[in-house]
């Protein structure tokens, strides 16, 4: 097996994968005194190099001109608000993936009062670092990939995983 | 609700669909990937949203006024292609639905010169009252330009990357 040229993380099997912490910076608060829509997105790709990091698809991946991973899709649901200073915690769940995506949600609670205030559902792409196109996960990848979809599959589908947006139309 | 508000509204714009907000990629948005990262085209388009908000008299003012604000409850958002630093953004904007709380938007950035679509955003923004931080109808004037609007964007095709729900596609 093609092995990377930089060490990989011990790997973590707990599910969900449950490492990320973060907090809620000034900057990413907003005139109507809580984090803006786009910071929670911003938390939340810092939770996917974290979970990128357990299969060796992080910035050592392109640091080393071997590739990067696109994100090309991203559903977000805002189901309370945080403030500054908030503690996060980030859970990362694999729903699904193939030979070149992967696709998996993230949800963030609030890491003292533990309330869920935002999911983030994703499509990841692995792209080549030469073409910028996509390509196959690299071998560590996929069996780290393969080892925690097993391990993620007895967890329930999140209900907020596999959303439609829309409002009730009246006429 | 609101029976007015105690500012002059700018003129409304009815055009289907919306095409006045411009932006351009800031240095501060660009990741290790060496393109506008996934979280700030989420900040582009809530700015697109904010620039809806504003057509429909809900600007800055209904903030600072402590009469309400709007929040975001759900994003859906579908990364077609790289934008660089400094390439500049063309939005067009359609109102896909509306109720007495909410609308349901759809945005589309294309590069500004180049003319391709880099990205799509569904989104739904819901009024709040600044006392409560709770939904609340919008205000009167505002419930009858959104009324203007939708009779010009109630014919509009739904656009092909709308309701979109992810997933892998087995082959």
């Amino acid at each position: 097996m093609k092995l990377p040229p930089y060490p990989m993380v011990e790997p973590d099997l707990s599910a969900p994968f449950d490492q990320h912490r973060a907090t809620v910076l000034p900057e990413w608060i907003d005139w109507n005194g809580h984090m803006n829509v786009g910071f929670y997105v911003v938390a939340f790709d810092k939770a996917t190099d974290t979970l990128a990091n357990q299969f060796g698809c992080s910035w050592d991946y392109t640091r080393e001109k071997i590739g990067m991973t696109f994100v090309i899709e991203a559903h977000v649901t805002y189901d309370r608000e945080v403030k500054e200073g908030d503690p996060l915690r980030i859970t990362s769940q694999i729903l699904d993936h193939d030979a070149k995506r992967l696709h998996f949600i993230h949800c963030m609670y609030h890491g003292s009062e533990g309330y869920l205030a935002a999911t983030n559902e994703l499509m990841m792409m692995n792209i080549d670092y030469e073409t910028r196109r996509s390509a196959p996960w690299p071998d560590w990848a996929m069996e780290r990939l393969d080892k925690m979809a097993a391990a993620h599959k007895k967890l329930p589908v999140p209900a907020q995983a596999g959303r439609l947006i829309g409002i009730k139309r009246k006429k | 609700m609101l029976d007015s508000l105690p500012y002059e509204l700018p003129e409304l714009v009815t055009r289907a669909p919306l095409d006045t907000h411009r932006s351009t990629v800031l240095p501060e948005w660009v990741d290790w990937n060496g393109h506008m990262n996934v979280a700030f085209y989420v900040t582009a388009f809530d700015q697109a949203s904010g620039a809806f908000m504003r057509n429909m008299g809900l600007g800055r003012r209904y903030v600072d006024g402590k009469l309400g604000m709007t929040f975001v409850l759900e994003t859906h958002v579908t990364y077609d292609r790289e934008m660089r630093e400094g390439a500049p953004m063309r939005f067009s904007t359609q109102l896909l639905a509306r109720d007495a709380k909410k609308v349901h938007l759809f945005h589309e950035m294309f590069h500004g010169e180049q003319g391709y679509l880099a990205a799509t955003n569904e989104t739904i923004v819901m009024n709040i009252d600044y006392a409560t931080r709770r939904s609340a109808p919008w205000p009167a004037p505002v419930a009858v330009r959104l009324e203007e609007l939708w009779q010009t964007h109630k014919d509009l095709l739904k656009p092909a990357k709308a309701g979109r729900v992810m997933g892998l596609s087995k082959k």
